[in-house]
């Protein structure tokens, strides 16, 4: 493919967008990123990955997303830290116990190996533990989590090797068209694109104002935090609980340090400042969950964007003729980033692709179309 | 072991206490940090590095560099080197990383941070920050002091020595008697003081700035200011060669520490690396103390510190060897021998000129970089200057940064000494002062003076390159 293609965005969707579609035989593409890659949300990230969704489309994404992230370090030929080790939504109320019940049922409906268990054998996967107020917890050993820098690197330097362009410090500043084409200004330099992809995460809407379309991608800011290097495998699967504070906490596979978070978000905004109200949210409801957490410094403390939507799904798709958009994936887009940018690269390069897109098309909200809300941590 | 004579100093000893390390019992005098109080006791081997097991001791032992941490009373990662010892108490080097209890019962209730409210807190009670506390504390300002030491003074503390300069900058007066007259100062005029309490985060958030606290590893404090000095010092820098991490190699302030404010010995025979001014006036405590230097090594050509110094050591005998380095320091299990070597012009060892000398202590004083982790955090536009020897806050002529209402002063703000310092917190606290709403002509002058004599300091050679420095950060 010779068409120039130029990408927003040097986070894990414009990179990895980049990637497949070199795989793919593009030739000529060119990723613009306006600070260093990986500086949004893609570094920012909470590290999960996970299928236990509650509805099909994004089971059987993630499914499949799954079966390349075990092969994505022999692929990239570059370490990732993927490992397995499950999620475990903690279920304090009858109603949340039902409710799981039918996301387990239609889970293993698509052979996700997902089950409730009891507080005592979530105590036994997660000995530090408190069970004091747990019903019971959905397990899914096999989801999952990853190292963001590592992956991000991986995908960075097996596209350049396959002569992906990558331009740091290079912001998009405007868009304009010129003899049918459209041309990307930046500070350093114009950029013609046959393909223009927005891949800009929590900036996406404006990009999408450059090109003048309406956007339906707003940014949250989200925090996370890490703790201080601790004993590994202690807790080993992502623990979530929506009662408290919708905390969601798991150990760093590296160094041990639990790294999570709480749903206390602010926006739309551009503002990444942390704040003082997150870290004591956090420690609230961490000692709560894990009591032994009590004596633990946090060393980190960060915000981010989720690039949110009004269905929390991601807009996937051609918005325009030759521009795309793979963005708002709403807190969940690093755990789909290899089906999402594999499944948009083949839409490019050949027109089309198995994975359901059409679950995602960026023009369903102007339908009045809103998807069930996808399951969201933090 | 605990020092019993001293030409300067007098040691006032608390009443023995016990307390365990690794299940063994221990004798500390209160008052004794428990790094302190186990290098007293004969213990310089605190833990085991992560990855290769090696032996590690204190460094800094001002809780900057982690070096010292340790698991107190189930605490996991505590800076031991500023946590003062309690009958009883329990220390335990952890064996890897510290592992999560299993049945800790949960928290009956969260408990919330003690909050507090005042007009300006200084964060960092050194020359810097007592100056400014004392200042705005006369033009009318509710002052509140915290510090992670246990004393007030910073670094003062441990300055036996003499200052320079003009007599109202005291001049001629001990460093130690400097940090007593200003502790007194502060006292006098009531203001708040929290010791042992540690800033952890600075959120200015308009016209209230936030700052979080942890007292003594274990209490959460809040304090609301309207303006924040962050006087918070420095660490000293680091040099790596082999065996650099071996117990008994520490930082120049560390050995002044151990010696000069807690009256312990550092150890029988010290070389000392850097004959800046830190290296220089530590030769001459070690003496002092009765401690033997066989050298100091500067790697420069020429000595940096004050000629005085200089002089004063080599009529006690010893030798400072200018373009001379260590190459390596080496024991089993702490330092034994360390190993030094003159460099070429091209700043490469010359082969056949290795000396070596049985010393139990390696003392780095090879400089300091500001610590601004607070002001960088609280989003402070930062620089990184040389001449002030580290990333650094844009400031204008009043030390205050691009956050309004947040105040830097001292070491924090570029590497100087304590008169500097003193200068430095004098113009921060009246400005702060102005800027809370008090003060009149009088204190216009009073700020002008302090402008001029910190000029007029700075008119020396080292002055003019910490100069050059600052006109890169003023706004
Ligand atoms: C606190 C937090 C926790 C999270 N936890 C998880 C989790 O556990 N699991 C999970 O799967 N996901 C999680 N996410 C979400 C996940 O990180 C994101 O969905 C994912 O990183 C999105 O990738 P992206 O490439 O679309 O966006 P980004 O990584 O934000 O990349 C967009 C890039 O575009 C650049 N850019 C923007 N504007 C311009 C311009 N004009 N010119 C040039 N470049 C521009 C930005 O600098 C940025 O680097 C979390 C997110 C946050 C903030
Ligand atoms: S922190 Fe204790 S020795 Fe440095």
């Amino acid at each position: 493919m010779k068409e120039r293609v130029v990408i927003v965005g040097g986070g894990i969707m414009g990179l990895a967008t980049a990637y497949h579609l070199a795989r793919l035989g593009a030739e000529n593409v060119t990723v613009l990123e306006r600070r260093f890659a990986g500086y949004g949300a893609t570094f920012r990230t909470g590290t999960g990955i996970r299928e236990s969704f509650g509805d099909e489309t994004n089971i059987w994404m993630m499914r499949e997303s799954i079966k390349m992230w075990k092969a994505l370090e022999e692929e990239l030929g570059h370490p990732t830290e993927y490992r397995q080790t499950g999620y475990m939504f903690l279920l304090h109320t009858e109603e949340e116990m039902e409710s799981f019940r039918r996301n387990v049922s239609l889970q293993n409906s698509l052979s996700v190996p997902s089950r409730i268990i009891s507080p005592e054998e979530a105590k036994e996967i997660v000995p530090p533990l408190n069970i004091e107020d747990v019903l019971g917890a959905a397990y899914n050993p096999e989801d999952g989590k990853a190292n963001p820098f590592l992956v991000l690197q991986g995908y960075k330097k097996a596209s350049l090797k396959m002569g992906v362009k990558i331009h740091e410090y290079s912001p998009v500043e405007g868009i304009v068209e010129r003899g049918g084409k459209r041309v990307v200004k930046t500070p350093r330099g114009e950029f013609e694109a046959d393909i223009l992809i927005n891949a800009a995460g929590g900036w996406s809407k404006l990009i999408d104002r450059m090109v003048a379309v309406p956007s339906h991608v707003e940014p949250y800011k989200h925090q996370a935090i890490k703790t201080e290097a601790l004993e590994r495998g202690q807790i080993n699967p992502m623990v979530v609980s929506f009662k408290h504070g919708g905390a969601y906490l798991t150990q760093d596979i590296a160094d041990g340090g639990v790294i999570g978070g709480v749903a206390l978000a602010e926006g739309p905004t551009f503002d990444m400042n942390p704040t003082l109200e997150y870290a004591i949210e956090v420690s609230r409801h961490f000692t709560w969950l894990i009591p032994a957490l009590k004596y633990v410094h946090i060393v980190r403390q960060w915000a981010g964007f989720y690039a949110t939507t009004p269905d929390k799904n991601p807009v996937i798709g051609e918005v325009a003729p030759g521009y795309y958009i793979i963005s708002g994936f709403s807190g969940h887009g690093f755990m789909m980033s290899p089906m999402a940018t594999k499944s948009l690269a083949e839409l490019i390069v050949e027109g089309g692709t198995s994975a359901p897109l059409d679950f995602y098309d960026p023009h369903r909200f102007e339908r009045g179309e809103f998807r069930e809300a996808a399951i969201q941590m933090g | 072991m605990r020092i019993e004579r001293h030409p300067i100093l007098t040691f006032r000893r608390g009443r023995r206490v016990k307390f365990f390390f690794n299940g063994r019992e221990v004798e500390a005098r209160e008052g004794e940090t428990i790094a302190m109080a186990l290098y007293a006791a004969g213990i310089r081997d605190l833990s085991k590095s992560q990855k290769f097991h090696r032996p590690r001791g204190l460094f800094c032992a001002i809780g900057k560099c982690s070096s010292c941490l340790l698991t107190v009373d189930g605490i996991p990662n505590v800076r031991t080197c500023i946590i003062p010892v309690k009958e009883g108490m329990r220390v335990e080097a952890s064996e890897g990383n510290p592992r999560l209890a299993d049945n800790v019962p949960p928290p009956k209730k969260f408990m919330e941070p003690e909050t507090h409210r005042t007009d300006l807190l200084v964060i960092g009670g050194g020359p810097a920050g007592l100056q400014a506390a004392i200042h705005a504390a006369d033009m009318g300002a509710r002052v509140t002091v915290l510090d992670e030491a246990p004393m007030l003074g910073g670094q003062l503390v441990k300055q036996t020595h003499k200052f320079f300069g003009k007599r109202q900058l005291h001049a001629g007066v001990r460093g130690i008697k400097i940090a007593e007259m200003l502790i007194e100062e502060v006292r006098r005029r009531g203001i708040e003081i929290f010791s042992r309490t540690s800033a952890v985060g600075l959120f200015p958030s308009g016209e209230e700035k936030v700052v979080d606290a942890v007292e003594a590893e274990r209490y959460l404090h809040r304090f609301t200011a309207r303006a924040v000095l962050v006087a918070t010092g420095a660490m000293e820098r680091y040099l790596p060669f082999p065996g650099a991490d071996l117990p008994g190699v520490y930082g120049a302030g560390a050995v002044q520490t151990l010696m000069n404010t807690y009256g312990i010995l550092p150890g029988e025979r010290v070389l000392i690396v850097g004959a800046g001014n830190v290296g220089l006036i530590l030769a001459y405590q070690l003496m002092q103390a009765g401690v033997k230097v066989p050298a100091v090594v500067e790697a420069l050509p020429r000595v940096g510190g004050y000629f005085v110094h200089a002089a004063k050591i080599r009529r006690q005998g010893v030798p400072i060897l200018t373009r001379h380095t260590i190459v390596r320091a080496a024991g089993s299990g702490r330092v034994e021998q360390a190993t030094v070597a003159e460099l070429d012009e091209r700043w490469s060892v010359i082969e056949g000129t290795e000396k070596t000398y049985d010393v139990d202590v390696v003392a780095l004083s090879v400089g300091l970089r500001p610590s601004v982790e607070l002001l960088q955090q609280a989003g402070c536009s930062m620089r990184f200057v040389r001449e002030l020897a580290g990333l650094v806050p844009l400031r204008d002529r009043n030390m205050q940064t691009t956050v309004e209402g947040i105040y830097v002063a001292g070491d924090a703000s570029g590497i100087e000494e304590a008169t500097t310092a003193m200068l430095e917190g004098t113009i921060a606290g009246i400005s702060a002062g102005f800027y809370l709403g008090h003060g009149d002509e009088k204190w216009q002058e009073r700020l002008e003076r302090a402008r001029a004599e910190l000029e007029e300091f700075r008119d020396g050679p080292i002055g003019r390159e910490v100069k050059k420095g600052i006109e890169r950060v003023l706004i």
